[in-house]
């Protein structure tokens, strides 16, 4: 995906990102302060959003390689199972058995299967959410603070699978997170935004522990990492 | 009365009321719940003053609208060749039109609280323009089931606008409703409260049944 001179203005807050890049089958990850834009950029490029101005170029993916998961997911006033099935459904495709069991399975929910959605815990909701989002294997995914209710363990749990999923059923990652360790564990590379553009970037080693902008070293040190 | 009233009449009376009831809420709903959902989709100058005049007309006297409809279907008014005045049509006409708006506002409504988060969602999910109307209408599904039992208990309960276009003519367009009203004019008090509870007693059953028929909503507002 290449963007180029993305814009988007609201009455108090203006977007601009010049440059972004990804590469197939890469993690990346978008750090930043509260309103510095992360969300609106991933609504942009997930296509959930009319830019004011600017170009992104998908490299050939359509609207259905292409998913995003929110903070605040939204869950069918239906059950687990059916919620799960969705974009199978939206597909044509015939909701496997053993696919089925496995993703709910990992998301933990096998014994709430037919519980109505909207009434999961939040940190069963964001499961659901991601394993909804990666059923149908899209090449590009945007992950909003997608992990931020969910426990230590299956947050751990979700960056080991994610990890290894790469190796046999690879997507495009851009992941906005919070938990600097997220991004750590996940991200190839790091963009970092600042007031509605893109200040830095760089791999992940370099964006965290080596931060060259004065703003990013502002953002980092009350994560306790020690920076140069 | 009261045997007048058991022996078959109150049957023809409480006919007339359902079908002209059911007709009307049948009617509403199909121009209504599409309309709702259009008004929310659309975007063109001059939107606001539309959903200002249905907030008024949602809240408008039937009186006046009875009145209008009367005013189109009498002998020498622009309709009035259709021979329509003091039919069951013309209640159903009148009906109609009291309750699109009142189905239409509250579709909208509920479609503007909501639309937006879900098509974001069907997009998120790969859903094509079918499938994502398909999905807003049942994810919507108990707003618009609200509006129309709300418009179905409008139809029911209302009197002033079917008075006038229905004349309460004996037989023909006398509904629960004017009957009652007639009733309580002739003071025949005890005949008119045990119509009106009838008329309760419907209402209460038809809602039960769709209550029951509908998919059950389990309570999320505490999940927060
Ligand atoms: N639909 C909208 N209408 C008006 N302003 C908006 C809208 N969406 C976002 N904004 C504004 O854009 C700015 C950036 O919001 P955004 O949600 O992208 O921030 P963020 O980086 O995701 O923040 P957070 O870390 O809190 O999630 C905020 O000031 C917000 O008020
Ligand atoms: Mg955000």
């Amino acid at each position: 995906m290449k963007i180029s001179n993305l814009r988007k203005s609201f009455d108090n807050f203006s977007l601009n990102i010049d440059r972004m890049e990804t590469a197939q089958n890469r993690i990346y990850g978008v750090v930043g302060s509260n309103g510095c834009g992360k969300t609106t950029a991933m609504k942009l490029m997930a296509g959930l959003m009319k830019p004011d101005g600017g170009s992104i170029n998908y490299d050939g993916l359509g609207p259905r390689d292409i998913t995003m998961i929110f903070r605040k997911p939204y869950l069918l006033h239906d059950s687990v199972i059916r919620n799960l099935i969705y974009p199978l459904l939206v597909r044509g495709i015939k909701p496997d058995e053993q696919l089925l069991e496995h993703y709910l399975e990992i998301s933990g929910l096998g014994e709430y299967r037919r519980q109505y959605a909207p009434g999961l815990s939040g940190g069963q909701q964001q499961k659901l959410s991601l394993v909804r989002a990666m059923i149908f294997s899209p090449k590009l995914i945007f992950a909003d603070e997608a992990f931020s209710n969910m426990d230590i363990e299956s947050v751990a749990f979700f960056e080991n699978y994610i990890l290894d999923r790469q190796k046999h059923n690879p997507a495009t990652w851009v992941i906005v997170s919070h938990q600097l360790s997220n991004i750590r564990r996940l991200c190839d590379y790091v963009y970092f935004m600042y007031n509605g553009r893109v200040e830095a970037e760089g791999s992940t080693e370099d964006m965290l522990y080596r931060p060259g902008s004065d703003n990013l070293k502002r953002y980092l040190q009350f994560e306790g990492i020690e920076t140069g | 009365m009261l045997e007048t009233l058991l022996d078959g009449e109150i049957i023809g009376i409480i006919t007339l009321t359902l079908r002209m009831t059911l007709l009307s809420t049948f009617i509403a709903s199909a121009i209504g719940i599409p309309a709702g959902l259009m008004l929310e989709r659309v975007d063109f100058a001059g939107k606001n003053l539309v959903v200002s005049v249905n907030r008024t007309l949602m809240a408008s006297p039937p009186v006046v609208i009875g009145l209008v409809v009367y005013l189109l279907l009498m002998r020498r008014g622009p309709l009035g060749f259709m021979g329509l005045l003091f039919t069951f049509e013309a209640m159903v006409i009148a009906q109609v039109l009291l309750l699109i708006p009142i189905i239409c506002g509250m579709v909208y409504t509920a479609a503007g609280r909501n639309a937006g988060r879900i098509r974001s969602f069907a997009v998120t999910m790969g859903a094509n323009r079918l499938q994502t109307q398909f999905l807003l209408v049942r994810e919507l599904s108990n707003e618009i089931y609200f509006a129309v039992i709300t418009g179905f208990g409008r139809a029911m309960s209302e009197v002033g606008a079917i008075m006038i276009v229905g004349g309460n003519i004996r037989f023909h367009t006398r509904t629960m409703t004017t009957t009652i009203s007639l009733l309580r004019n002739q003071g025949e008090i005890d005949q008119a409260i045990f119509l009106g509870a009838v008329l309760m007693l419907i209402a209460l059953f038809v809602t039960l049944t769709t209550d029951f028929l509908r998919r059950r909503e389990q309570r999320t507002d505490e999940n927060f």
